[in-house]
């Protein structure tokens, strides 16, 4: 298949991504050399795969539920951009 | 001074532990090679002399008291730029993460610094691991140290150019779909990509967590499995990890070469005649030994890549969300809408190639095409996993070339993404079935570029392929590494 320039920057939309207008040319035809390059697995004959075989009951990986020691205030401070009050300064993420 | 860079990796071990040399004379000779090499090759994107220098210094006082941490106490250690070491950048090579400081080391780095390795960080990579050439860097292109107008194979391409330039007598890389087989075939070393879950990913910035899996490149054999063994085993932090110990090396151990049945693969077109002239040598050469070659059928796994990039691109968009400028990342226009701090925060610090691959993620885990390319993609991945068990129950390991090619020059594949894609043809199929495979270096071509064989086996069985390796490094072509680079 082929995805128009419409579809592709729906999916950049959802990407959180903005392409170059100058550059949607070139990125809309490379991209649809992929597309159609690993559409050849469309044609495959899966049906022999069940659902066990997809989803194997293993088991979850659990830890022990005990408390360990994290990082220090101090060292979350020193890996912060920003950092105020003991808190993370981040731009307003709620708008009103 | 004595020029130790040039040492194998048994010999430094062996050079350390008799006291011939202490870890400081070792770290200043290749400190010395570095600085007067590393500017044809840029295998590092930057490196933390002091440090380094000051590790070597403890590890000698520590062999000097009679107190190593153990055997590799003082072996300097190369690692690639997506492995987080504490209080250092690690950037995956892109411009999202240009000042992220980790705050903690990933479990391998900590097993390594137990033993007393000395880190080497950061060699460059493709960013964050996606291509096949270490072209994709967003600071700068390694070149091959057998031919600088190459490339050294990707995305390990620092840490495979630095061992072969002998910078490093081994270093730590990552592989999703071929990342150290393929770059450690075409600058003439050895890399392992173990079973997955046998190394921790706890610390490796995730691109595909169903298929990343850290390994070892080094001069020679005996380097992969001592890092293996060091950096293998359970660890409670990484819920994929297998639940076994780490690696034994005295389970290495020679086979027979009587009744000993391999696999082995068609040459396709796709293979270059160079290539599939040392390959075919080296199967008759074992066929004379008293081995057993079995022709396999490897149809299948050439739907591999198709697969891969779909479950691969679906796991690295969403990995990748996480670089949204709020969480991690470069914060840029912050001022504005939250929306468009997204999206030109991850719009300018993703390089062209891993926003394509987030845009194919996206595309093939939406609504309406989920289940033509995702889901049919998971279950596809299941059939290549039965392939290879199916393979298992005739023979005992497949030996395949690792890359079609040698080196190419740089910039011969980047405008055709799926020439670049091609690249790992050989090497994707044993990331999808989990299984570990290694390159190990048999020979060169016609322009005395290094040619590689992947040897795989079935899970859990790493001690078959060192053994094997082992049996084979005694008398296949032997590959010498670049004393002087042009």
């Amino acid at each position: 298949m082929n995805l128009n320039e419409e579809s592709l920057q729906k999916i950049a939309e959802l990407s959180r991504l903005k392409i170059d207008p100058k550059d949607i040319q070139n990125f809309l035809t490379d991209f649809n050399k992929v597309l159609n390059y690993v559409d050849t697995i469309t044609e495959l004959n899966v049906s022999s795969v069940s659902d066990e075989d997809l989803y194997p009951n293993e088991g979850n990986s659990l830890r022990v539920d005990k408390a360990h020691e994290g990082l220090s205030r101090s060292q979350i401070e020193s890996f912060a951009p920003s950092f105020q009050n003991g808190y993370f300064v981040v731009p307003k993420v709620i708008e009103t | 001074m004595k020029e130790l860079w040039k040492l194998k990796y048994s010999d430094i071990k062996k050079g350390l532990n008799s006291g011939e040399f202490t870890p400081t004379d070792l770290i200043q000779s290749l400190i010395a090679r570095i600085e007067a090499e590393d500017s044809k090759i840029k295998a590092f994107l930057s490196w933390e002399k002091e440090n380094i220098v000051q590790a070597a210094a403890e590890s000698t006082e520590r062999r000097k008291s009679g107190k190593p941490l153990s055997e590799f106490d003082g072996i300097p250690i190369g690692v690639k730029d997506n492995i987080c070491i504490e209080n250092t950048i690690t950037s995956c090579a892109s411009k999202i993460l240009e000042n992220y400081r980790s705050p903690f080391h990933a479990t391998a780095i900590e097993k390594l610094l137990a033993k007393g390795f000395v880190l080497i960080p950061r060699a460059n990579m493709d960013e964050f691991a996606m291509g096949s050439s270490t072209e994709n860097s967003a600071y700068q292109v390694t070149k091959n140290p057998f031919d600088t107008a190459r490339i050294p194979g990707g995305s390990s391409g620092g840490s495979a150019a630095a061992v072969a330039a002998s910078f490093v007598p081994v270093a730590l890389g990552s592989d999703t779909g071929g990342s150290v087989r393929q770059p450690a075939s075409l600058c003439g070393i050895y890399g392992l990509k173990p079973t997955y879950g046998t190394v921790s990913r706890y610390g490796l910035v995730a691109y595909a967590s169903s298929l990343d899996q850290i390994g070892p490149l080094s001069k020679d054999i005996d380097g992969i499995i001592d890092v293996y063994s060091v950096i293998s085993g359970k660890d409670q932090r990484d819920a994929t990890s297998k639940n076994i110990p780490a690696f034994d090396p005295s389970k290495v151990k020679e086979l027979p070469w009587k009744g000993l049945k391999i696999g082995k693969m068609k040459i396709t077109p796709e293979i270059e005649p160079d290539v599939a002239k040392a390959y075919e040598s080296l199967l008759a050469e074992l066929e004379s030994k008293g081995a057993q070659l079995v022709d396999l059928d490897f149809s299948l796994l050439s739907n591999s890549i198709p697969i891969y990039y779909i479950i691969a691109t679906a796991e690295c968009s969403s990995n990748l969300s996480r670089f949204d400028g709020i969480r991690f990342g470069q914060r840029k226009d912050p001022s504005g809408k939250l929306e468009d701090l997204y999206v030109t925060s991850r719009s300018e610090g993703f390089g062209k190639e891993v926003q394509r691959r987030i845009l194919l993620g996206t595309f093939s885990l939406s609504a309406g095409y989920y289940d033509a390319y995702y889901g049919r993609a998971q279950k596809a991945r299941i059939l290549i996993k039965k392939e290879y068990e199916g393979y298992f129950s005739k023979v005992d390991l497949i030996l395949q070339p690792t890359s079609p090619t040698t080196a190419f020059k740089v910039g011969e594949k980047t405008s055709d993404p799926i020439q670049m894609y091609k690249a790992d043809i050989l090497t994707t199929s044993v990331n999808l079935a989990g299984v570990p495979a290694m390159s190990v270096p048999i020979g060169k071509d016609s322009n005395g570029l290094p040619i590689g064989l992947q040897i795989t086996a079935p899970a859990l069985h790493e001690d078959k392929i060192f053994g094997f390796a082992k049996m084979i490094s005694d008398w296949a072509s032997k590959v010498e590494l670049p004393e002087t680079i042009k």
